[in-house]
């Protein structure tokens, strides 16, 4: 195993096969563990932290095997898209609230005739709702706004020493 | 640009001064029955005959005209103390009668804590329950969530957290941006 498919470059450093392995290895535990601090309403956590610790996960993986495979791991129209859709995720379901319960509540409380309120009763929907959609939501925008920074960052380190070679 | 350095040490020492005279009034942290917390001291009057009354489940005219003068009336949507429309319960725990009244909320139409009235020697007190009481104390029932933070952040300050979530998106929009002029800086 020589660490992946890395192409050898002028003034790179040659890829360490531990570093990889490991990195490797560890990538998609980092990710289990953030959506865990993401998801449930009982724990510690929450969307915000959650995000930080799934982009983590991601700026592991794009420092160790650069910015091209980064950008293959999670394109930029995915970036972007995760970016508006979990502010989206979130508006959206306050204002479905808001017009099922024909504006009795204010933007979450009382979810209305919210679809899951006929199973679990108003409490439950509440809680199903900061759960799996505030929650959520938060997470995916806090992620995305990260990693879209660091690669920014990334790619123009590599632009600039291309610069300076010509 | 010596007055105007002046001026700006003079603006600092008032900034610190104001500072210093509002942590002054910050409550304890941690305490359950601190007024941030728990509630707030609205007024105290003379007892006299009112405690019989408040026994009988009835607040005295005295201290509905001064809780009405101190705004909170039907001018400011505030719902009223009408004959009927509240409950009086003794609060062991306060020393005091707690007064309930029901807000019809629509899916939740059940009494909440409003007012306090306590004795004090010879004169009552009457305090104003704040907004964390019901979060502390029915956030279980009306939300399932165990977690009194989850559920103020996510529901019952539901906005004030789309508005950070908003700051977020519009924050990263705007350093990729920046960080995109390549040399056009």
């Amino acid at each position: 195993m020589t660490g992946g498919s890395a192409i050898p470059e002028e003034g790179v450093a040659r890829r360490d096969v531990i570093i990889d392995t490991i990195s490797r290895l560890i990538f998609p535990f980092i990710l289990l563990f953030g959506f865990y601090v993401t998801i449930g309403t009982e724990g510690t956590g929450g969307g915000f932290q959650g995000g930080t610790i799934l982009a983590a996960g991601f700026i592991l993986y794009i420092t160790v095997f650069g910015a091209k495979r980064g950008r293959e791991k999670i394109p930029e129209s995915v970036n972007t898209f995760f970016e508006s859709f979990g502010l989206y995720l979130y508006n959206g379901s306050g204002l479905l609230c808001i017009i099922f319960s024909m504006g009795a509540v204010q933007f979450l409380n009382y979810p209305g005739i919210w679809p899951v309120t006929d199973l679990v009763g108003v409490a439950g929907s509440r809680a199903w709702i900061i759960a799996f959609m505030v929650e959520v939501g938060i997470g995916l925008t806090v992620m995305a706004a990260f990693i879209s920074q660091y690669f920014d960052l990334a790619w123009k380190d590599e632009e600039e020493m291309v610069v300076r070679k010509e | 640009m010596k007055s105007l350095s002046s001026f700006g040490i003079v603006i600092v020492i008032i900034l610190i001064g104001l500072s210093a005279y509002v942590i002054e009034d910050l409550p304890a942290f941690g305490d359950a029955n601190s007024p941030a917390n728990k509630y707030i001291r609205l007024f105290s009057m003379q007892s006299g005959a009112m405690e019989d009354q408040l026994e009988g489940g009835v607040i005295p005219i005295e201290i509905k005209n001064k809780i009405y003068d101190f705004g909170f009336n039907e001018e400011n949507l505030y719902p009223t103390l009408e004959e009927g429309g509240y409950e009086i319960e003794w609060n062991e725990k306060n020393g005091g009668w707690d007064v309930l009244i029901e807000e019809g909320e629509i899916y939740f139409n059940e009494p909440i804590k409003y007012y306090c009235i306590k004795i004090l020697g010879e004169e009552l007190a009457v305090y104003r329950y704040n907004w964390p009481v019901r979060i502390i104390e029915w956030t279980e029932e009306e939300t399932a969530t165990p977690n009194a933070v989850t559920s103020g952040l996510a529901d019952y300050r539901g906005f004030d957290t789309m508005g950070e979530e908003t700051v977020i998106l519009i924050g990263a929009i705007a350093v990729t941006m920046l960080l995109r002029r390549r040399g056009r800086l």
